[in-house]
């Protein structure tokens, strides 16, 4: 049996093939199809990891790394092919270290946002959150889906806030990429005062890059060094309405333009709902009351002179909305700014706040420029109702990211999974939506299983190229096949 | 044996006569740059076999796929300003020289971002995105360098870092000519929605298009590049008056004061240390646009190097120490209040650690000069000095405790060449160029001059590279060598041969990436990694 | 210093490429940024003077020969300084006079370009080089009501130059350029048919020994008629008389002026005014051997040394570099601005950094297209701040732009500095 050679590597404890457990792993959730795992294995530390990773190359067994505990929503945790064994990360949990003097966090792929968070806060620091992500979510796994953060000011790069990282390739050879390279153990590291902050290289390319948003297809990351920001000692929050989406729009392109520090998001009524209430006639009254859109700016007190710092950056902002005929509120029909803003430093209070609306829900997103959300938007309103889905039931997130040079547009269709027309008809609206949003000029850069070949199909010469690439860093192809182009 | 009468013939087919020659005497103006001396023991190196101008992409495709074909080696050539620009490691080996794809394509002001062509020079483009209120960085090789040599290829910025990054991480989509004549294009490149995101779909090749380095023109050639622009609260360089007192030779003009949306104040500190902690702050903060430890510049260095030696002279009797005690710090704002915030803030912090505001860096004149030089440039005087110097091959990259530790290794190691005299490293050493708030830490920088034409100065240069390079140095466990293997010309044991197993066996898979893309071996690899080892080909 | 003592320059440009460009910092439009002309028009760096420097290095080394090639790329040039100027805005090399000796070094080893022998063979036998005999020269002031020095002692000498003197077109200019002096009471003569070449030209394509010949026959010849100033209109004379002859060692122990010097004082001394006003928008070009290449030269011998412990080349004694500072340029422009009525505006590249009309180093009449393509390139800047004229202090200037704009067909009218005051007056 496979899992004999496996529990020479991992322990007899730490290889799963009980059913319901494996199913755990399987998928069946947004329209991604089920397929269970040959097993799961569980390693606790690199050495094990590799053995792994070496003994599925001698197999030729296909593995599939998941770092976050479930529910997994998007798919690229669910085996692509038969007999796949699932490489769960999470007894790799530690957080390494915390160096307030560099804002950096190394952390293990087990760690959860709510662990790094109160390990933070205990050195004056906080991390780079993105948008109430469920509380089994991985950290590490979150960084490198490149999950969207939610201060756009000082998101430099796509792969931010990931630094450096310990990889696993698919041949089991290990790297550690940037900073942290060389011939020094970590501690020995710190003994000089390195503090894997430098993602560059080694030398003449960036490894880091090549597992970012590769759905673990090129390599196994079991650590990774993280820019975590200052905690604020003050900050104040703020909600902008607006019955369209363009005047925020406008007022969110020069706050990222200007590098304003601080939260900058938008959301349409019922996200915002969805976030602050639990339950789904919660969530519809509070929705009733509010505008179609909000956005969310936060100002930051951090750093000297923090007082005066949060009064500029509020007196900015109120003049800069003004001008645009926006006006900044602390409170929208019940809902306090500083009550939403205590919600962001911290996952998703259960139920996952996407689950609260209709019990389910399947997400779209892409990258585009902010300018064109709002012709997206209205192309999704008409999809929906052309196809006779509630736009109603539509949420509405949208990101700038990379210092705004770019804004990740997500759509969240709330149905519940019961009904079978609702599921009928939400995976039809996707379907459609995907291949009409790309054809409008959404980049799917992050191609889940919902919309894998769309992504795909005008970036020939990349799937041409990755493969190249995989052929060098996981020539077998074991791991996680069918995701991506693989 | 250069080329064929029937290989000239097809590549002037692909580019028309007048684009093309293998003219001797032109050839000799293609294998001269500053450097050369260094590597080659020569000013010349052996001159490329053929330089062609291509206007097109798909002429630069014909080209590169004939070269496939023919077993000719190829390499892309901007502003050639650089240590082994031109060298090619075959007599076969040609230079494409772009300075006919010199447009900038786009500036998109609304998603900040501009597309240029590969001869189109950072000064073109900071005057013109200066103009819509941006600004792209300021490189340390001048203004002739080519804004997507830069972001792609080569190196990257210097002290704008701290606020405009640096070292690939700009780049946001690409069109890349591979060495086979495919066509990659890195993330929307070429989309109609717009060139805004290098990344994907899926994981992103910028993770290898290079990395702390560039490939040196090694792996093909970028045609067209999206670099991500940064805000500016002032006017265009083409826009101000420079301020020159009558009888005043040009090299005296400069900026007549900081413009208004900015401050420069230079910092100074009881030592070194709480120089670096505060420039660490005051960068953690997010106060600043420039923070420059021990990179004090600007002003005017004199007409003629003997009246540069009379100041530095003077100068020195002045304290030495103060310039690695000192700190320039600029800030900026999108308005009075954040413009005031700003220094108040940075002026706070200079007071906790001790500082004080020293008169000699802080007359306006003073500050307008370095306003000047740290935004865009004074230009590149290499030859007033001796032509030449070894900038940045060693130094670390990294936290402040990291270089603060560095420090000593470098000085220890430098101070016997220092007792020597025959190379100098000016300010006492190491200058700091933060990145992104330091949150990726900063670049440490030297520039060791030599003089070529001494042959004591130029062994000794040679000595201290053999030392910087040499994996078992003390400067072993701080950084590959952070400019890649740029200064590997011989075909003897390889830069990265040393390196790569100590770091991770980076070179291995550089080297499998370098093959990957290049099966024919017609990418010059000079200043990238070789197809093979000297020693793995002298087994076969 | 010969050719081969330019070895260090040789060795240490390091291809920064700014000798193709006007210095950095004084750009105001990029469509004007170019400083070279030959490196703009022409493809390879070889054309640029960084690029003279490297072929010069491989010479000197024996790679290669003075071919063909060699003396295309060494002959396509102004000579204009302007590579000269950007260069030693940081450095501390000498392109021009490199280029300078190159020239002599390949007409000394009688590496001629036949382009240049019907000119040189002119000047040998007829004084002048413009292809025209020397009984001639003095037509353009045929019915002149103007002194002869050779009648008698006359100390301002008008000293019209070639090309004044033979190309007709141009003689109104040059005729209201000493009627100007006479109308201001200055006691004033020409020398008419017995003016010759100044031998600056020759000198430009590396004829040095003509220059020598002509420097010492013209100073013998003032002497003889007792000059004591010599005012004229022509830039290239000007660059000659004033700074070629002292940096051979043959200066000429007199007053020498550009008719711009000389018309300012006039005008500030109230003997000339201005009255008539000229509603025009005009731009000024600043000629090469006014501006920059007139600068005075500075004599300097001495050796290179390096102090112990210092990397950087010193000069014992310490030597002083031109950079053009001190050219003529607030004269013309003191002149147009004192005229009623003009509204005068600068072109982008001015001064110091100014962009060569295309006549000069001899490729007007050796390149003739390259001139031409050279003047076209100033009018278009010229149009381009709005200027309805472009006004020039040098015949060479005048014609070339002339030249151009009938070739191209632009409507900009092309003025001598002297029109301008004439129409004035």
């Amino acid at each position: 049996m496979v899992e004999n050679g496996l529990e020479k590597i991992v322990g007899r404890d730490n290889v799963l093939n009980d059913p319901d457990k494996l199913k755990e792993y399987s998928g069946g959730f947004n329209f991604v199809p089920r397929k269970m795992p040959g097993c799961v294995v569980k390693p606790a530390n690199i050495d094990e990891l590799q053995g792994v990773v070496r003994w599925a190359n001698e197999k030729k067994i296909p593995i599939v790394p998941v770092s976050s505990g479930p529910p997994h929503f998007r798919g690229d945790t669910v085996p692509g092919a038969d007999g796949a064994v699932i490489v769960d990360l999470r007894r790799m949990n530690k957080i390494i270290r915390v160096n307030a003097s560099n804002r950096v966090a190394i952390v293990e792929p087990g760690v959860t946002f709510g662990e790094l968070q109160s390990e933070l806060a205990r050195s004056g620091m906080c991390a780079y959150m993105p948008l109430a992500p469920r509380a089994s979510k991985s950290v590490l796994a979150s960084v490198l889906e490149r999950d969207p953060i939610l201060m756009p000011g000082v998101h430099f790069d796509s792969t931010d806030p990931m630094l450096c990282a310990e990889i696993v390739f698919g041949t089991g050879d290990k790297m550690r990429t940037g900073e942290a390279a060389g011939p020094d153990t970590l501690e020995q590291q710190w003994e000089i005062g390195k503090a894997q902050i430098s993602p560059f290289g080694p030398t003449q390319m960036d490894p880091q890059r090549l597992v970012s948003g590769a759905q673990g297809t090129i390599g196994i990351v079991t650590w990774m060094s993280l820019k975590c920001r200052f905690l604020s000692e003050l900050s104040r929050a703020f909600i902008i309405t607006s019955a369209r989406l363009e005047p925020l729009i406008e007022l969110s392109y020069y706050l990222t333009r200007i590098r304003f520090t601080g939260n900058i998001f938008i959301l349409n009524g019922l996200n915002l709902a969805c976030l602050m209430r639990r339950s789904p006639r919660e969530i519809a009254t509070l929705r009733d009351g509010l505008p179609a859109w909000v956005m969310f700016v936060s100002c930051e007190g951090y750093g000297p002179l923090p007082e005066q710092k949060v009064q500029y950056l509020e007196a900015d902002l109120r003049e800069l909305a003004a001008s645009r005929g926006l006006d900044l509120h602390t409170d929208i029909s019940g809902v306090k700014a500083e009550e939403f803003a205590r919600l962001l430093p911290q996952p998703s209070p259960e139920p996952y706040w996407k689950l609260r609306s209709k019990g389910g829900f399947s997400d779209i997103f892409f990258l585009t420029t902010q300018g064109k959300t709002p012709e997206f938007a209205g192309l999704m309103s008409e999809l929906a109702e052309s196809q006779g889905f509630p736009v109603g039931n539509i949420g509405v997130y949208i990101q700038p990211v990379v210092q705004g040079t770019s804004c990740h547009c997500e759509f969240n269709l709330y149905y519940n999974p019961a009904k079978k027309a609702e599921l009928n008809l939400t995976g039809k609206l996707a379907a459609e939506a995907v291949n009409r949003l790309e054809e409008k000029g959404a980049f799917f850069s992050r191609p889940y299983s919902g919309w894998v070949d769309v992504a795909y199909r005008r970036a020939g010469d990349t799937v041409a190229m990755q493969k190249k690439v995989k052929d060098i860093f996981d020539p077998n192809w074991i791991l996680n096949p069918g995701k991506l182009c693989f | 044996m250069k080329l064929t009468k029937e290989e000239y013939k097809v590549l002037e087919d692909i580019v028309g006569s007048e684009y093309i020659t293998q003219d001797p005497v032109i050839m000799e103006s293609y294998n001269q740059v500053w450097g050369n001396k260094l590597a080659f023991g020569d000013k010349r190196h052996n001159p490329p076999a053929a330089v062609l101008l291509p206007a097109t992409v798909e002429e630069i495709q014909a080209i590169v796929r004939y070269c496939n074909k023919a077993g000719i080696l190829f390499k892309p050539s901007a502003r050639a300003f650089e240590y082994v620009a031109t060298y090619l490691a075959s007599e076969r080996g040609i230079l494409l020289e772009l300075k006919r794809m010199n447009r900038i394509l786009e500036i998109d002001e609304k998603n900040a971002h501009a597309v240029v062509e590969p001869f189109v020079t950072m000064y073109e483009l900071l005057d013109a995105a200066g103009k819509v209120g941006y600004y792209v960085g300021k490189p340390g090789v001048g203004y002739t360098a080519s804004v997507i040599s830069l972001a792609c290829c080569h190196q990257e910025m210097t002290i704008s870092q701290l606020y405009c990054s640096g070292y690939g991480r700009n780049v946001l989509g690409c069109e890349w000519v591979l060495p086979t004549g495919e066509i990659l294009n890195l993330g929307t490149a070429g989309r109609e929605g717009g060139w805004f995101s290098g990344d994907g779909p899926g994981f992103s090749l910028r993770g290898i298009l290079r990395g702390r380095a560039g490939a040196n023109g090694g792996h093909g050639i970028i045609t067209k590049c999206s670099v991500k622009l940064y805000p500016w609260y002032a006017k265009s360089p083409t826009q101000f008056e420079m301020k020159r007192q009558p009888g005043e030779a040009l090299s005296e003009a400069h900026l007549g004061k900081v413009p208004d949306n900015y401050r420069v104040n230079v910092l100074t500190f009881p030592d070194t240390e709480k120089m670096m902690k505060a420039s660490t702050e005051i960068g953690q903060a997010e106060l600043a646009c420039i923070v420059a430890p021990a990179y004090l510049g600007g002003g005017s260095m004199g007409e003629g190097a003997d009246e540069q030696w009379a100041r530095m002279k003077e100068g020195a009797q002045r304290d030495p120490t103060k310039i690695q005690r000192s700190v320039p710090v600029f800030v900026n704002g999108h308005s009075a209040r954040e413009l005031e915030y700003r220094e108040k803030a940075v002026l706070a912090t200079m007071e906790k650690w001790g500082g004080y505001l020293d008169p000699e860096y802080n007359d306006p004149d003073t500050k307008a000069w370095m306003f000047q030089y740290q935004t865009w440039s004074l230009g590149v005087g290499l030859a007033r000095g001796t032509g030449d110097f070894m900038v940045s091959i060693q130094g670390a990259d990294g936290s402040t405790e990291m270089q603060l530790n560095y420090r000593p290794v470098e000085f220890d190691a430098f101070k016997p060449f220092s007792k020597r005299g025959s190379i100098v490293q000016p300010n006492m050493g190491m200058s700091y160029r933060p990145m992104e708030h330091y949150s990726l830490g900063s670049s440490g920088g030297i520039a060791t001059g030599y003089d070529p034409w001494d042959p004591e100065s130029l062994a000794a240069a040679r000595e201290y590279m053999d030392l910087v390079y040499d994996a078992n140095s003390p400067f072993r466990r701080f950084s590959y060598t952070n400019r890649g293997a740029m200064m590997q010309v011989e075909d003897i044991e390889h830069i990265h041969q040393r390196w790569g197993p100590i770091y991770d066996n980076a070179d291995v898979w550089l080297q499998k990436v370098r093959n990957m893309l290049d099966p024919n071996k017609v990418a010059d690899w000079t200043g990238y990694i070789p197809p093979e080892y000297a020693d793995a080909r002298a087994k076969k | 210093m010969a050719w081969q003592d330019f070895k260090h320059d040789m060795q240490r440009c390091p291809r920064c490429s700014y000798c193709k460009y006007i210095p950095w910092r004084f750009m105001k439009n990029l469509e004007f940024m170019e400083g070279c002309p030959s490196a703009a028009r022409y493809n390879w760096h070889a054309f640029a003077a960084g690029g003279k420097y490297n072929i010069s290095y491989s010479l000197l080394e024996g790679k290669i020969e003075i071919d063909d090639t060699f003396l295309d790329i060494v002959y396509k040039c102004l000579m204009d300084g302007s590579c000269d100027i950007s260069c030693k805005v940081g450095n501390d090399l000498e392109p021009l006079q490199h280029m300078q000796e190159l020239r002599i070094k390949c007409v000394d080893e009688g590496h001629l370009l036949p382009q240049h022998q019907p000119f040189i063979r002119s000047l040998r036998g007829e004084d002048n080089m413009m292809l025209k005999p020397r009984s001639e020269r003095g037509d353009w002031a045929a019915d002149l009501d103007v002194k002869r020095v050779t009648e008698g002692k006359t100390e301002v000498l008008y000293f019209a130059g070639c090309r004044y003197s033979y190309d007709k077109e141009l003689w109104p200019i040059a005729r209201a350029g000493v009627t100007l002096l006479q109308q201001a009471g200055v006691d004033v003569g020409i020398m008419g048919a017995d003016e010759s070449c100044c031998g600056g030209r020759a000198y430009e394509l590396g004829y040095d020994g003509e220059l020598t010949k002509f420097a010492e026959h013209e100073a013998e010849t003032f002497k003889t008629a007792g000059v004591r100033v010599l005012v004229t209109p022509c830039s290239d004379c000007y660059g000659t008389y004033k700074v070629l002859y002292d940096k051979i060692g043959k200066k000429l122990g007199i007053e020498v002026y550009h008719i711009t010097q000389y018309l300012e004082k006039l005008i500030r001394e109230g003997k000339l005014q201005l009255k008539k006003s000229l509603p025009m928008k005009v731009t000024y070009h600043d000629p090469c051997h006014l501006g920059r290449l007139g600068e005075p030269w500075i004599h300097w011998s001495g050796k290179e040394v390096k102090p112990p412990g210092m990397l950087m080349w010193l000069h014992d004694p310490p030597k002083k570099y031109r950079r053009g500072t001190n050219g003529v340029y607030n004269t013309p422009r003191n002149i147009i601005k004192s005229i009623p009525g003009l509204d005068f505006i600068e072109m982008y590249r001015i001064r110091e950094y100014a962009w060569c009309c295309g006549a000069g180093g001899g490729v007007i009449d050796t390149y003739p297209d390259f001139a031409k393509w050279t003047g076209a390139e100033r009018l278009r800047e010229a149009k381009a701040v709005g200027a309805e004229a472009i006004v020039s202090a040098c015949p060479w200037c005048k014609r070339n732009f002339l030249d151009a704009a009938r070739q191209t067909g632009d409507k900009i009218e092309v003025l001598d500095i002297i029109e301008l005051v004439q129409k004035s007056i």
